[in-house]
């Protein structure tokens, strides 16, 4: 089998369950192909993991699925990512709605320059006009849910950068979660991160995953097995199994998956 | 014994190290110099005329009265309004050029900006002087001198000989000289910016103006805040771009297109006919100038502590 | 959903203010560079380099002026360097963490944008009164002093981007201080800190304001610089006050030589410090 020609084994979740998919996605740096005909039927609520070694288009997939990419002239997709069944890849489609609906967090903390408070309370300004007490409230149960409430109630006021950074990403988490997205992006959240900050960050995930859809990039396969439902493992910008993360992990249908989980290349 | 003593110690070293001691020294003794110069210098003016030279507004070199009041708040005029205009397209060009411009526009266009900043202010007041007074003057102050009623507060405000020498092409020359500088380094600071603060900010759906105005723009609040003293202590000290324009007149300004004059353009244009106490009047116009911008650029400086420009 | 109409509708405007801005900023920059071209070629001439500054209403040329600034530009660089680079060396290598190193930075930075005028004030009393007259070395002293804080801090910048390793490796060898800075910093940092001398010299060389009551000006053509010296500042500016056509035609083309000097000595810097980081 030589390295790009293989067959993707997708293996998708009921079809009334389904909340985004990506259906045969290329991605294009400039001329460079980085994604070849990715398709990816994700799970309501729930964490789906995508692995991959370095390079693998794990990332750009991910950075897909909320049209961050756009930012840059000369990135482009081609194909379709349905969210609610509706595509997300067409020209009519209101960026910034979009994104209040599919939040994203990143590999390092991004704490905006404005207090605890308003960093939470920024995303929620943007689309809804709240009381103080309203927003208060907002505040606190985003907060509360990202499992930071505890430690920062009675320093709301202070920066969002005085926190440590695994705190700093929590507060990312609530910042994205305040906005009330249906489904949340994360992009290694946990490299930055210390083993116990790391803990702290998957709890709260898996408080997260009852009422919201969880995509999350990592490159530590032990984290992908212990929180996913679904994972997704990506070579060379290609999907080459996807399915539900026991059969994935346990029994794979590729060999290169099981190559990959046996640690025997990447 | 210790290990130091094993070899011969360099000879030279202690010669290189008190040569560098004394270069740094002579930074300190240039600026104590420059203090005591400009204090004793002055002290015949300061002592003759004692805290009336700040207040008092007549300069007249016949009746040797010397008073500092015009050309003190000729320069805070000019250089407040230099700064109010050039500021806001500062910010402007940068945001365009970070944010908006396409890639292969931005960097040819940013290496002409950062070259522009370089340009030496005696050009830019020539131009003031040959091509944008007249300019001004035919095109703006004619028809508002016309059309205006001098009674009115507009009048009042807008009155002035119409020859395009005065106070507000002054400012705005000084603008336009100060801001490639201005754009350059704002330009600079947004770059500096990591790149998944400016995602995370678009990842929650925020349009491009929210992203500058709410997250970029405080992220760098500091560093801006000091390239703006920064860019007014060039605008309070400068001397070639403001003297060509400003009309060089003493009294105290009472409109906008008035003739007036800065410390520094006062300095260059008397200096060489100035003896006695004119002489130590135009030292302690320098002192009230070193006073005004030392100020300014210490603030700047301890802003601008943890990014150096 | 008129709250996202209105988020779209102030963002739209802001994209239009900033493009506007950014292009009236511009033009404003081109305009000047317009009026320097047009209005300064025609005044580029054989005699230009050739003949001195004449009077008023007869030809000539900035021959002794174009000498006058090369030389008094020449004279302060050579301060600059050795200063600067020596204070530089300091505060990057030795005592710039010390109390004394900090203030000595600060001091840098100020002087680094304090106004050429009050330098030129300094030079004045210091040099000028006790020599007994204005001379081509007040005029370069001048320039030197505002030359000495760029290049100070260019070298000290420089110099701290070399990594520590160098030294180690140097000092492991068993060589001095010295020499380690000598044979393997500066040379290591030898590009970047050219660059910081280029900057320097661009900056000095358009320098108008200290010269006035230092070098004062000279209408012919002079290599001695103990007495008053010309320079090209010091020309175009009373050329450019005069009611004179003639003297103005001279100051915009010396203009146009002074601002062609600096952008090729800036772009000549810049060519440099490229060339380094490629290697």
């Amino acid at each position: 089998m030589s390295d790009t020609d293989f067959q993707s084994v997708i293996t998708p979740p009921p079809a009334d369950q389904l909340v985004l998919e990506t259906r045969n996605l290329n991605f294009y740096y400039g001329t460079h192909q980085s994604l070849f005909g990715v398709s990816m039927p994700v799970k309501r609520n729930g964490i789906t993991a995508l692995i991959g070694p370095s390079g693998c288009g794990k990332s750009t997939l991910l950075r897909t699925m909320n049209r961050i990419y756009d930012l840059y002239p000369g990135q482009r997709a081609e194909g379709e990512i349905l969210v609610d069944g509706e595509n997300i890849l067409g020209p009519k489609v209101d960026l910034t709605s979009l994104r209040a609906r599919v939040g994203m967090v990143f590999q390092k903390p991004t704490p905006f320059p404005m207090s605890i408070y308003d960093n939470v309370a920024f995303g929620v300004k943007l689309y809804h006009k709240k009381s103080k007490s309203q927003m208060d409230e907002v505040v606190e149960k985003a907060l509360r849910r990202a499992a930071l409430w505890d430690e920062v109630k009675d320093k709301l006021t202070k920066s969002g950068l005085s926190l440590s950074g695994g705190q700093q990403q929590r507060l990312c988490v609530a910042r994205g979660i305040a906005v009330e997205p249906e489904i949340l992006l994360l992009d290694e959240p946990a490299s930055a991160l210390d083993p116990i900050s790391t803990a702290k960050l998957e709890d709260t995930l898996e408080e997260l995953k009852r009422d919201l859809t969880i995509i999350i990039v990592t490159h530590n396969l032990q984290q992908a097995a212990r929180l996913s439902d679904y994972t997704g493992f990506m070579y060379l910008g290609k999907m080459v199994e996807y399915g539900p993360t026991e059969e994935l992990f346990v029994k794979p249908k590729v060999e290169r998956t099981s190559d990959y989980i046996g640690g025997r290349f990447g | 014994m210790s290990l130091q003593s094993a070899r011969h110690p360099d000879p030279v070293d202690p010669i290189f190290r008190g040569l560098a001691f004394a270069a740094a020294t002579t930074l300190l003794l240039t600026l104590g110099g420059l203090i005591v110069a400009l204090m004793i210098g002055g002290w015949p003016a300061i002592s003759k005329f004692g805290f009336g030279f700040l207040t008092s507004s007549t300069w007249n070199p016949v009746t040797e009265v010397y008073g500092a009041a015009g050309p003190i708040v000729g320069t805070l005029i000019t250089a407040v309004l230099s700064l109010a205009i050039a500021l806001p397209i500062a910010v402007c060009v940068s945001v365009f050029l970070t944010q908006y411009c396409p890639k292969a526009i931005a960097q040819p266009v940013s290496t002409a900006i950062e070259l522009l900043a370089g340009i030496p202010s005696i050009v830019y007041g020539m131009w003031g002087l040959f091509v944008f007074a007249p300019w001004f003057a035919r095109t703006v102050q004619l028809p508002i001198l016309t059309s205006l009623d001098p009674e009115s507060f507009w009048g009042k405000l807008l009155a002035g000989v119409p020859n395009g020498a005065n106070i507000f092409t002054a400012s705005i020359v000084l603008a336009i000289m100060i801001l490639p500088y201005m754009s350059a380094v704002f330009r600079e600071l947004f770059r500096s910016i990591p790149p998944q603060v400016r995602e995370a900010a678009f990842g929650l759906g925020c349009t491009s103006y929210e992203v500058v105005g709410s997250v970029l723009i405080p992220y760098v609040k500091k560093g801006m805040i000091g390239v703006v003293m920064l860019g007014f202590g060039r605008a309070l000290g400068e001397t070639m771009a403001v003297t060509f324009i400003i009309g060089n007149s003493h009294r105290f300004p009472d409109s906008l297109f008035a003739s007036g004059s800065t410390l520094a353009s006062t300095i260059a244009n008397e200096f060489n006919e100035a003896s006695g106490v004119h002489l130590a009047s135009l030292i302690a116009l320098g002192l009230v100038l070193f006073l005004i911008t030392f100020t300014v650029l210490a603030i700047a400086r301890a802003l601008l502590s943890s990014q150096r420009y | 959903m008129d709250r996202a109409l209105r988020r779209k509708f102030a963002n739209q405007a802001f994209v239009v203010i900033c493009t506007g801005a950014a292009l009236v900023a511009l033009a404003a920059l081109a305009l000047i560079m317009f009026s320097l071209l047009t209005k300064g070629v025609g005044g580029v001439d054989l005699m230009l380099f050739t003949a001195d500054t004449p009077a008023p209403d007869s030809p000539g040329g900035l021959r002794n002026a174009i000498v006058g600034s090369i030389l008094m530009c020449g004279v302060a660089m050579m301060i600059a360097v050795v200063i600067g680079v020596l204070a530089g060396t300091w505060l990057a290598e030795i005592g710039g963490n010390t109390p004394y190193g900090h203030v000595v930075r600060f001091l840098n930075d100020v002087l680094l944008s304090a106004p050429s005028i009050l330098i030129g004030l300094f030079v004045y009393w210091w040099v000028v009164v006790p020599m007994g007259g204005f001379s081509g070395w007040a005029g370069a002293i001048a320039l030197g002093i505002l030359a000495t804080p760029i290049v100070t801090r260019t070298t000290e910048d420089i110099l701290n981007l070399q990594p520590n390793a160098l030294r180690e490796a140097g000092m492991a060898l068993g060589a001095s201080q010295w020499v380690t800075v000598r044979s393997i910093i500066w040379k290591a940092a030898g590009a970047g800190m050219l660059t910081g001398g280029l900057l320097g010299f661009a900056r000095i060389s358009g320098e108008t304001a200290p010269l006035l009551f230092t070098a004062l000006n000279n209408q012919f053509l002079s290599f001695d610089m103990s007495k008053p010296f010309a320079s090209l500042p010091g020309a175009i500016y009373p050329f450019a006050m005069s009611p004179y056509e003639t003297w103005n035609t001279l100051a915009w083309a010396g203009a146009l030589l002074i601002t062609l000097a600096v952008l090729g000595v800036n772009i000549l810097g810049r060519w440099l410090a490229r060339d380094k980081d490629h290697k």
